[in-house]
């Protein structure tokens, strides 16, 4: 994407920095466009036009810097994942002599973990709330690290700024058990703030066990949790924004606003498009922990979600068969919403995770 | 993120289910169960897992038992209580309970949940107990709060340590199978008068050895546990006194007490989660297969069907309804205890052990502090029904295919760890070596800083005397304790499958889980009683009514066990 | 001049480029008083935090949980964490791992991300989808153990690196920025016949400071706060990360099951002061680390680097 694309509003001239390469980068552009030409032609056109082997050849190093990854995600990811074919049977993986050849002794149901999900009430409502949650995530938490960013980016003095930064990443470090203690004790029907009211005749305050706000309860304590270091990623991609562009911009009568506008915010379209596309993906997971935490202050309708329901279901209770089934329909679920969450990248023109 | 990944970023204490019951202890455990305790029928390693051994069958696998007489605790155990002592200690009168060293050295690995961070190998307190009992341990002592996840992992794999502890809060699901596969039968060593080679597993009750059947042969050493270990509801006795309050004797009159001592800006509520104590106010069974009775009118019933399980479910929401439970415990955060101690909380439930937990901890800093339990009073204000908890929830196994001089030195160190109470083994075992990890104080061993930091729990898990309860430094609290639970004993009744070690067919495995999170979710008013009445009738629909005749067929094959 | 004075100016005189417009005072005191409310809202628990973690477990019981009104200092949760044998070994075993781990995934993950970062290059999207995968499906405990077991890594310091080397997050994140660094700048080099690696260790590695820094951090806490593979995967106790050693220590006060004979609490420690002590142990690093990160991030720094 071009931050100069198309007509700007204010009129302001491109950056020369960005427009007008220097007569050498000039000519390494113009040759390396006649090189790339036939890549960004069609599926069909690219297939035909450069043979398999010649790209191998021009591609060969790249694929190889891949591999040691490949490998590793291969072996510690992939083969474990065979073990997921328990989800087609009731495995018990004490009947033989170890776990893997007691997949050859455990009896074949077909899809009866998967019928079982779909039967089961409580699935549905742990579905219900887990998208639910992750719309009021979307919404209330993702823009809060962007604009904290932009903040903490705005302010010049750098003695201000790493203070700042540092002092907002601590949250992170908390554990939730010690985040929801906190929040307790500020929040709760003995906290600070029902003791005050207390003490001026009001009585009955408890945010802490109110299923209805639990949602935005949750949503809350995240945003203390997590916000803050959320901002790291962006002030790494505002970092990499020449100083140049906004000089020019500054030269050009562009104020602090449509600077923020025009240089700043489209330096981050890259970053965001891509975090918001896996966040996308991984809309069933809004969180572990911090509901199990919580589950009975509010009870189990207002805070069951997928992964507690995996656990309280599967693990917990050594169905290891009915957890692998429900992990599989997520893992499908999340990874159908991230390449559909990229396609839509795409339309706004957006690189999303990966290319058309 | 995977709910695996997901325990890669929990906190030292998640409330789980396990690590509560883990911490609420070990009678906490066979009590309110929660999980399907072991059993199996008659037969052959190979045979069935499911179902149970008792009567006869059972009796040939037992150790025959030879009662220990080094030393007569001062208050013996009746009505299933702990036995007590109440004296101090003197070095010089410890009794000797293994006269030989019974340990031929063959090493052996042993994999144990482990509370607080265990000592090196190689420590003055693992040498000198090695040099004592004449074995060679490597200890595997893994994280209490994770041993669930290492126990089902390491049993799936193909090497197995040769001694396990088996928590049987940690015997979910397929777990229960995985002991009667995966551990050897003992009875070639231990049967009939075998044991005697063993004084203090011979000294180790019956009952308990018979909670060690599994899949039909003698596969666990049992920790024996006393089966009037009900949870005790503590009340602070130095704040009843001085606001003039009397104990409750009815569910009313502790309700109206209640409203009366709770005093929100005071920062003070009359009780925490009292959901435990309620079930034993109304009669309620414990979960798992001690929750199946067959009642006066002959019909065999598990406790959700009971019309008592109701009624104690109600009381304690009218508890929480009246605002008189502690907010920090509607939301089921922090340490009850620490609120008790603060006085923020006038009544508790607890282990019994906190009644000297507590004591001691206090002792120093608030004078004042007195915790007592209080008598269960029935739903009717007069005597309550109590059921009996099973004789033994904790177990060591040795894995299949062990050697006999491998079994051998395990068995030496379990009989080592099951010296009685004034024995030198015992002392050695509960303190170290005198000197290097405790000295001895007006009859009062008091640990140092080597023994605070060596001396913990590794060795006591390998097995037990019968329970008791000894405290030098605060013999009155081991004399209330063992009180308590002598008065509560007598209202104690056994159900149909007291004393079975009972494996459940896995379809039905997780048939009742449901019902704990019901009955927290319904007293803090986040359910109806509709959806508990419905869960019930699911439950029975859904395998419950299947399941009540294979209890049936068991309990007929096999005897009662009250 | 005085001291004051001198302070004040340097306060007064910030690296504000002539270009830019000084501030308005109402957004200047908008800003900063955003900030100063953010920063109080991390503040204020984590003072709650650290005066819990020193106070005197008489006072902890007074109170019935966390301390907001220090009433005396004890120093006795941090020497209980601190003092044992275990600690200082562990440490050394966390900083071992820590640094070998993030080197490992560092290497690891640069290469894959710029080895995908080329538009159009064979297989990349093959890659992509088959990397992505693996942040949706999850394979459970007990496979996963067997494998790490029957690659002979249980009780090695490779269990606790190797099977948790790759965030493929990670790998998305360092790809994009990779991708934003002009092709200009490549090309020519290419054009002057480096090769792939040397693209990636001149060009496009010095451009990148900033988020090989942000995801070195992000591989570096996620190696120093594991702790759940060590406990599983790891017997021998001598080998535990610091992390697994201070949560034993907390369950020493909190966790061991009452019922036991043995677990007699010592009484001078609250458990509460304890967990909040290992709170604050936690943050010590990022204290450390932060400095480092931020160093990176001066505006500007990497000056042409991004096509507009």
């Amino acid at each position: 994407m071009s931050l100069t694309a198309g007509s700007r509003p204010d009129g302001t001239r491109p950056p020369a920095a960005v427009e007008e390469p220097t007569a050498a980068v000039a000519t390494v552009v113009a040759a390396s466009a006649k090189e790339r030409a036939p890549r960004k032609t069609s599926k069909a056109g690219k297939a035909g036009k450069v043979p398999f082997k010649i790209r191998l050849r021009r591609d060969r190093t790249l694929i190889l810097m891949t591999l040691p990854v490949m490998v590793l995600l291969l072996l510690f990811n992939y083969v474990p994942l065979l073990g997921n074919v328990v989800a087609f049977q009731e495995y018990d993986p004490y009947v033989s002599s170890n776990g893997v050849t007691a997949i050859f002794h455990s009896p074949w149901v077909g899809v009866e973990q998967f019928s079982r999900m779909i039967d089961d009430p409580l699935f549905w409502s742990a579905a219900k709330n887990t998208i639910v949650l992750f719309v009021l995530q979307l919404v209330l938490f993702f823009p809060i690290p962007i604009a904290l960013a932009l903040l903490i980016n705005s302010v010049i003095r750098p003695r201000v700024r790493a203070v700042a930064q540092a002092i907002m990443y601590l949250p992170h470090f908390f554990s939730w058990v010690l985040v929801v203690t906190v929040f307790q004790q500020i929040f709760g029907g003995a906290g600070i703030i029902a003791q005050t009211l207390e003490d001026h005749g009001w009585s009955g305050f408890d945010l802490m066990t109110n299923a209805g706000l639990f949602k935005y309860l949750v949503t809350a304590q995240a945003v203390w949790k997590d916000a803050g270091w959320g901002i790291i990623v962006f002030l790494a991609a505002l970092a990499a924004v020449s100083t140049d562009l906004y000089e020019a911009a500054a030269m050009d009568g562009a104020g602090r606003w449509r600077r923020m506008w025009h240089v700043t915010l489209p330096a981050l379209r890259p970053v965001i498009a891509l975090l918001l596309v896996l966040r996308v993906g991984d809309a069933l997971s809004v969180g572990f922990e911090q509901f199990l935490l919580q589950r009975y202050a509010v009870g189990a309708g207002a805070s069951e979600v997928l992964d507690t329901y995996v656990w309280n279901m599967g693990i917990q209770n050594g169905d290891f068969s009915y957890a692998a089934a429900v992990g599989l329909v997520k893992g499908a679920i999340g990874l159908c919403l991230v390449l559909a969450a990229n396609k839509f990248a795409h339309l706004l023109g957006e690189q999303g995770v990966y290319q058309k | 993120m995977t709910p695996n990944a997901a325990a890669l970023s929990s906190g030292p204490s998640g409330p789980s289910r396990r690590s509560f019951l883990a911490s609420t202890a070990v009678a906490t455990a066979a009590v309110a169960g929660g999980m399907p305790l072991l059993a199996a029928c008659g037969g052959s390693d190979s045979g069935e897992r499911e179902g149970t051994t008792s009567g006869k069958a059972a009796d040939k696998l037992l150790p025959t038992f030879v009662a220990s007489t080094v030393a007569n605790p001062d208050l013996p155990s009746k009505n299933g209580s702990a036995a007590g002592y109440t004296g101090k200690v003197d070095l010089a009168a410890l009794k000797t309970s293994v006269p030989e060293k019974l340990g031929t050295g063959a090493p052996i690995k042993i994999m144990s949940p482990f509370w607080g961070s265990p000592p090196k190998a190689g420590c003055a307190y693992y040498t000198a107990l090695d040099a004592a009992a004449g074995t060679k341990i490597t200890w595997q002592n893994q994280d209490g709060n994770t041993y669930g996840e290492k126990l089902g992992a390491v049993l799936a794999s193909s090497s197995i340590p040769d001694m396990v502890v088996v928590p049987g809060w940690e015997l979910v699901g397929k777990i229960s199978n995985a002991v009667t596969a995966k551990f050897m039968d003992l009875s070639p060593y231990l049967a009939g008068d075998k044991v005697k080679k063993y004084p203090n597993l011979a000294a180790i009750p019956s009952d308990a050895w018979r909670m060690g059947i599994f899949g039909g042969a003698l596969r666990g050493i049992p920790m024996p546990s006393a089966t009037a270990g009900f949870i005790t509801p503590f009340y602070r006795k130095d704040i009843f006194d001085k606001k003039g309050y009397s104990v409750p004797k009815s569910p009313d009159e502790f309700l109206s007490w209640a409203k009366e001592a709770t005093s929100a800006k005071a920062k003070v509520w009359a009780c925490a989660d009292l959901s435990w104590t309620a079930w034993n106010i109304f009669g309620v069974r414990g979960s798992g297969t001690v929750g199946w009775n067959i009642g006066d009118d002959g019909k065999l019933t598990y406790r959700v069907e009971q019309p008592e399980y109701l009624e104690a479910l109600e009381w304690v929401r009218k508890l929480f309804d009246a605002g008189v439970v502690h907010p920090d415990d509607k939301a089921r955060t922090g340490d009850q205890g620490q609120r008790f101690t603060a006085g923020q909380v006038l009544v508790y439930n607890d282990n019994i052990a906190s009644w000297y937990g507590k004591t001691a901890e206090q002792a120093a800093s608030k004078p004042d502090f007195k915790i007592e339990g209080m008598d269960i009073f029935g739903a009717d204000g007069g005597d309550p029904t109590l059921w009996a908890s099973q004789p033994a929830s904790i177990w060591s196994m040795i894995r299949k295919g062990a050697s006999k001089a491998t079994v051998e030195n395990a068995l030496a160190a379990a009989d080592f760890a099951a010296a009685p109470y004034g024995t030198k083994e015992r002392m050695l075992v509960d303190y170290g070596v005198e000197g290097t990890h405790y000295t001895v104080k007006d009859g009062v061993p008091v640990k140092n800083d080597l023994g605070n930091s060596e001396v913990l729990n590794a060795w006591v898990m390998l097995a037990a005397p019968a329970a008791y309860y000894a405290h030098p430094d605060f013999p009155e609290t081991a004399r209330k304790q063992v009180e308590w639970q002598q008065r509560m004993g007598a209202f104690m009744k056994k159900t149909s499958t007291f004393g079975m070690n009972i494996v459940e067919p896995t379809r039905w495995a997780n048939l009742s889980s449901q019902f704990e999170q019901l009955e927290l979710d319904y007293v803090r008013g986040n359910r109806k009683l509709s959806d508990v009445q419905a869960a019930i009738s699911t439950w029975k629909s859904s395998g419950g009514d299947k399941l009540r005749d294979w209890y049936k067929e068991l309990i007929d094959k096999n005897g009662s066990g009250n | 001049m005085s001291l004051n004075t001198q302070l004040i100016r340097s306060l007064k005189a910030p690296a504000r480029p002539v270009w830019e417009e000084p501030p308005s005072k109402a957004g200047l005191t908008a800003k900063s008083g955003f900030l100063l409310l953010c920063c109080l809202g991390v503040l204020g628990p984590l003072w709650i935090v650290i005066v819990t973690s020193l106070s005197p477990k008489p006072v902890i019981d007074r109170v019935g949980g966390l301390v907001v009104i220090p009433q005396g200092v004890t120093f006795v949760n941090y020497t209980e964490l601190l003092s044992g044998g275990q600690v200082s070994r562990a440490i050394m075993v966390s900083v071992g791992v820590t640094l070998v781990g993030t080197l490992f995934s560092m290497a690891v993950s640069v290469l894959a991300a710029y080895g995908l970062s080329r538009p159009g290059s064979l297989g990349h999207r093959f890659f992509l989808v088959t990397m992505m995968a693996t942040m949706f499906f999850g394979a459970g405990l007990i496979p996963t153990y067997l494998l790490v077991q029957s690659l002979g890594l249980t009780d090695t310091y490779l269990s606790l690196i190797l099977p948790s080397a790759v965030s493929v997050f990670n790998i998305l994140v360092l790809r994009a920025f990779f991708m934003g660094i002009s092709p200009e700048l490549t090309e020519s080099a290419r054009i002057d016949g480096a090769g792939d690696m040397r693209i990636l260790l001149t060009i496009v590695m010095p451009l990148s400071r900033a988020v090989l820094a942000v995801i070195s951090l992000f591989y570096a806490v996620g190696y120093w706060s594991a702790w759940f593979n060590a406990s599983i995967y790891l017997s021998d106790q001598s080998m535990m990360p610091l992390q697994n050693v201070l949560i034993q220590l907390v369950q020493k006060n909190t966790e061991a099951p009452t019922g036991l004979q043995q677990a007699v609490r010592t009484g001078q420690l609250s458990a509460l002061g304890l967990q909040m002590a290992v709170m604050v142990l936690a943050l010590i690093p990022v204290a450390v680390a932060s400095p480092f990160v931020q160093r990176h991030f001066k505006k500007g720094m990497l000056t042409g680097a991004v096509k507009g």
